[in-house]
């Protein structure tokens, strides 16, 4: 009976002290202690990209701990990480897709610009989460098509479609097919018309897919760098139907008011990222085979961490 | 990049990304360690008690048994449920899938130790504590590292999953891979250091266990 007594003691003390070891973190493997900060990216190129960039800026400005759970399926995977403190900043947040999906507001699209300050009131009062001032470029969902299909048809803006809609093949986010306020029910109801053939796609896929002629048309980000370099036509949203995707760096109150130095240190990335400029980060990832960490590195060491921008 | 062959964009990739993979290569490794550790600290000693009391055997056995099958994302989902995005999730789902193989091999270990060997032991004047340290473990140890070889083996493999909790490792450049229009050298590129990670644990280990073998000097 003694012996077994001791035997049960020793079990319980071993689990216990592995408990209390792993409050305290494994030595060199970051993210498991207590105090740090957790930034949560999504599965695409410039979330990545955005998440190692702030994670850069955080490590140079100060001593915090901070990690990075990536590869989130989606902005609402993301955003509840944060609702269920499971993670304190996200790394990008668009203020027309949080509109829709997060708040289940319809698009007003006679007020077009009051969107992102809705949206950022909203999230500090119902989440308790602070919206930053956007980076300075927009993920807008885009109609994009060749150049020569945009000549042969002489298509400009989404309008233009109509009259050949029928005829055209398109690769669309598989996402978006099923979305409401800003789906594709909603654009048929808004634009009039429906396409001959509709593909849902990975994102990633979409701009080699129109690049080979398997597709006549595609919705895409205006991000990708892909654009660029394959020479790709944006057709106009001229009816507004998309709105703002302004994109921002998001945290809990919580985690701003457990660091204040988080705050300025965010900051500095405000309006410092151009949509020229996320484009050509995007495509050295998507394109050149670079990681998205190098990537973020060497444009916060070519601006030298934005080190004269304090205010 | 479209005009290099596969392996070329591998090499290039290598060159440019190098201390990143090493950084990921570090905490792949990491991750699967700890796991297999903590799983060592409890598993053993419960192989340990077990083989002492061989009542016991049958159910603990069973029970790590159907942990073992509880598929891996399946186990890495649950676990999530109550850990969280992140880290700490893996960790937990690496060191219950360790924990069978080191159990049984520690038990295996134990009840290999021939009854005449115990009773000479006992014979002479030996408690149990001494029996258990200078007998009994010793003549078990190649067996319990055979298992923690086993168990770290199959963990560098769940950790690759790992990534999809954003744990990070090596899993992380293989799913980006897949996500990349163009991604077959990044997933290469992802997947042969995870595989060099295991074969030459494996090595290492397999190295241990001959050496620590009584019956091999």
């Amino acid at each position: 009976m003694q012996k077994i007594k001791k035997w049960i003691l020793g079990a319980v003390a071993t689990v216990a002290s592995v408990f209390v070891l792993a409050g305290c973190g494994f030595p060199g493997l970051a993210g498991t202690s207590s105090d740090t900060v957790r930034i949560a990216s999504q599965n695409t190129t410039e979330q990545q990209v955005m998440a190692y960039m702030i994670q850069d800026m955080i490590q140079h400005y100060s001593k915090m701990n901070t990690t990075i759970i990536n590869n989130l399926g989606s902005g609402t995977v993301s955003f509840n990480a944060l609702k269920n403190k499971q993670a304190d900043i996200s790394a990008i947040r668009y203020t027309g897709t949080d509109l829709s999906t997060i708040l289940g507001e319809k698009v007003d699209r006679a007020h077009i610009k009051e969107t992102d300050q809705k949206v950022r009131d909203q999230f500090d009062t119902k989440y308790q989460m602070h919206y930053f001032p956007s980076y300075g470029f927009a993920d807008t969902y885009a109609f994009m098509v060749t150049k020569q299909t945009a000549k042969k048809y002489n298509l400009k803006t989404v309008s233009d479609m109509k009259k050949v809609a029928s005829k055209l093949t398109v690769g669309l986010d598989q996402t978006w097919l099923e979305r409401k306020g800003d789906g594709y029910d909603a654009f048929q109801t808004l634009y009039g018309y429906q396409f001959g053939k509709t593909y849902p796609m990975q994102i990633g896929l979409v701009y080699d897919a129109l690049e080979s002629g398997k597709m006549d048309a595609i919705l895409g980000y205006s991000t990708d760098g892909r654009i660029g370099s394959y020479d790709l036509t944006i057709l106009k949203d001229n009816k507004n139907f998309f709105p703002p995707y302004n994109a921002s760096a998001v945290a809990t109150n919580a985690i701003l008011k457990q660091h204040p130095q988080l705050k300025p240190i965010l900051s500095r990335l405000n309006g410092k990222i151009s949509l020229k400029t996320m484009q050509n980060l995007n495509y050295q990832v998507d394109n050149d085979l670079v990681e998205p960490e190098v990537v973020a590195k060497q444009f916060l060491e070519q601006h030298n961490y934005f080190e004269g921008s304090d205010k | 990049m479209a005009h290099m062959n596969m392996l070329q964009q591998l090499i290039y990739y290598y060159q440019q990304n190098g201390a990143y993979v090493l950084s990921q290569f570090a905490r792949h490794f990491l991750i699967s360690i700890y796991g297999v550790l903590f799983a060592a600290i409890i598993g053993i000693p419960i192989g340990i008690f077990i083989a002492h009391h061989s009542r016991l055997s049958a159910t603990v056995i069973a029970i790590a048994n159907v942990i073992q099958t509880v598929p891996s994302l399946a186990m890495l989902s649950i676990i999530m449920i109550g850990l969280g995005l992140g880290v700490n999730t893996v960790v937990v789902t690496v060191f219950l899938y360790a924990l069978l193989p080191i159990i049984k091999n520690t038990y295996t270990g134990m009840q290999n130790v021939s009854p005449t060997i115990l009773d000479s032991g006992k014979g002479m004047g030996m408690t149990r504590w001494q029996i258990l340290r200078i007998v009994e473990l010793p003549l078990s140890l190649s067996v319990i590292m055979a298992g923690l070889r086993n168990a770290l083996v199959l963990a560098i493999g769940i950790t690759a999953i790992g990534t999809f909790v954003g744990a990070g490792g090596l899993g992380d450049i293989i799913i980006r891979g897949t996500n990349a229009t163009d991604g077959g050298a990044i997933i290469l590129a992802g997947a042969l250091p995870t595989a060099l990670m295991a074969i030459i644990s494996d090595l290492i280990l397999g190295w241990i266990e001959k050496k620590a073998d009584p019956t091999q000097k």
